[in-house]
């Protein structure tokens, strides 16, 4: 076949021609080359060709469809704004309900404190094991329970 | 919002064109076409506005029909799948192919029906190479592919795709 007969540089150089920048001193060359040897300008003329038929596909515009995807986008933005929207809302109200859960987690771990020590007294316990007693049974659990707000899940998250 | 509206005015018609490509329906491309604006709308704050849209839009909307792809086919129970993405873009439809639907010339027409049986990979490098007017390093973005193997994909693509001339014999209609 006539087309597998010539140096195949030259059939890459025409390729790249096509494809890829080429510089000038390799079109020369090519261009040189090409004056000499029917199969090679064979070969450029059947990549022209068959790059050109490529660009020849062509569908019809279809001017309903971007209508519809614009307005599909429209109510698909207005949907997205409601939705932050609820977002924000719902953490507002997480980091609320957290907030007032952590103050009655030290208010009445405070309060506790107060009355375990009166208490504390006739039973003879010292200060240092009032404060252990408070911390381990009331404060860490209570505190532990305010950060269960932010840990749960949204849907779940009804408190505030 | 209105940025997204112009976006829609300018690269539709492109957009479902590379889709009818790669899925080879019209219905499918035109679905895909909604999902990939969809996410553009969710994701635009991803595309670095200093490259070019264009591949950006192509890169987003190829992935979907690729997993779009996936689940018709499994939906379907065909063939196991390959593990290449890209082997799964597959023109498959009964009627005529999208390419001969599109055919505008006699040469069109004859390179539709080479196209068709061309592997994907070479295909969609060729179009987005000749029709979308991407070029390679556009391509490379698109495809998540080095640019040396876009290359080696249209050079291939070309050679099969020359042999419809070549087989025929005729001369050539320059």
């Amino acid at each position: 076949m006539i087309l597998l007969e010539c140096d195949k540089t030259f059939r890459e150089l025409i390729d790249r021609s096509f494809v890829e920048d080429v510089s000038e001193g390799e079109r020369q060359v090519m261009h040189d080359h090409l004056r000499g040897c029917d199969g090679c300008q064979r070969y450029l003329e059947l990549t022209a060709r068959t790059i050109r038929g490529l660009r020849e596909f062509s569908f019809p515009s279809d001017a309903d469809s971007t209508a519809q995807v614009s307005e599909m986008l429209a109510d698909h933005a207005g949907t997205m704004r409601e939705h932050d929207r609820a977002i924000q809302h719902l953490q507002f109200k997480t980091w609320a309900a957290f907030a007032v859960a952590l103050s009655m987690s030290f208010a009445g771990s405070a309060l506790v404190y107060q009355l375990t020590k009166r208490l504390a007294v006739p039973m003879h316990f010292d200060t240092a094991q009032v404060q252990a007693g408070v911390l381990i049974f009331w404060l860490l659990p209570s505190f532990c329970s305010a950060l269960c707000v932010l840990a749960a899940p949204r849907e779940n998250r009804g408190i505030a | 919002m209105q940025l997204v509206a112009d976006l829609v005015e300018r690269c539709q018609h492109r957009l479902v064109r590379y889709l009818l490509y790669l899925t080879g329906r019209r219905d499918y491309a035109e679905d895909l076409a909604q999902e990939t604006w969809i996410r553009v709308l969710q994701r635009g704050s991803q595309y670095n506005g200093r490259q070019r849209f264009d591949p950006w839009l192509f890169a987003v909307a190829r992935n979907l029909a690729i997993d779009y792809l996936r689940k018709k086919r499994k939906a379907v129970q065909t063939a196991s799948l390959p593990d290449d993405h890209d082997e799964i873009l597959l023109v498959s439809s009964s009627g005529p192919s999208p390419f001969e639907a599109a055919a505008r010339s006699e040469d069109a027409m004859r390179l539709a029906g080479q196209l068709q049986i061309l592997s994907p990979l070479y295909r969609e490098a060729l179009l987005l190479r000749f029709q979308e007017e991407l070029s390679l390093a556009e391509i490379a973005q698109v495809l998540g592919a080095p640019v040396t193997t876009v290359t080696s994909r249209i050079y291939r693509g070309l050679a099969a795709l020359r042999s419809a001339f070549e087989e025929g014999g005729d001369s050539p209609g320059v």
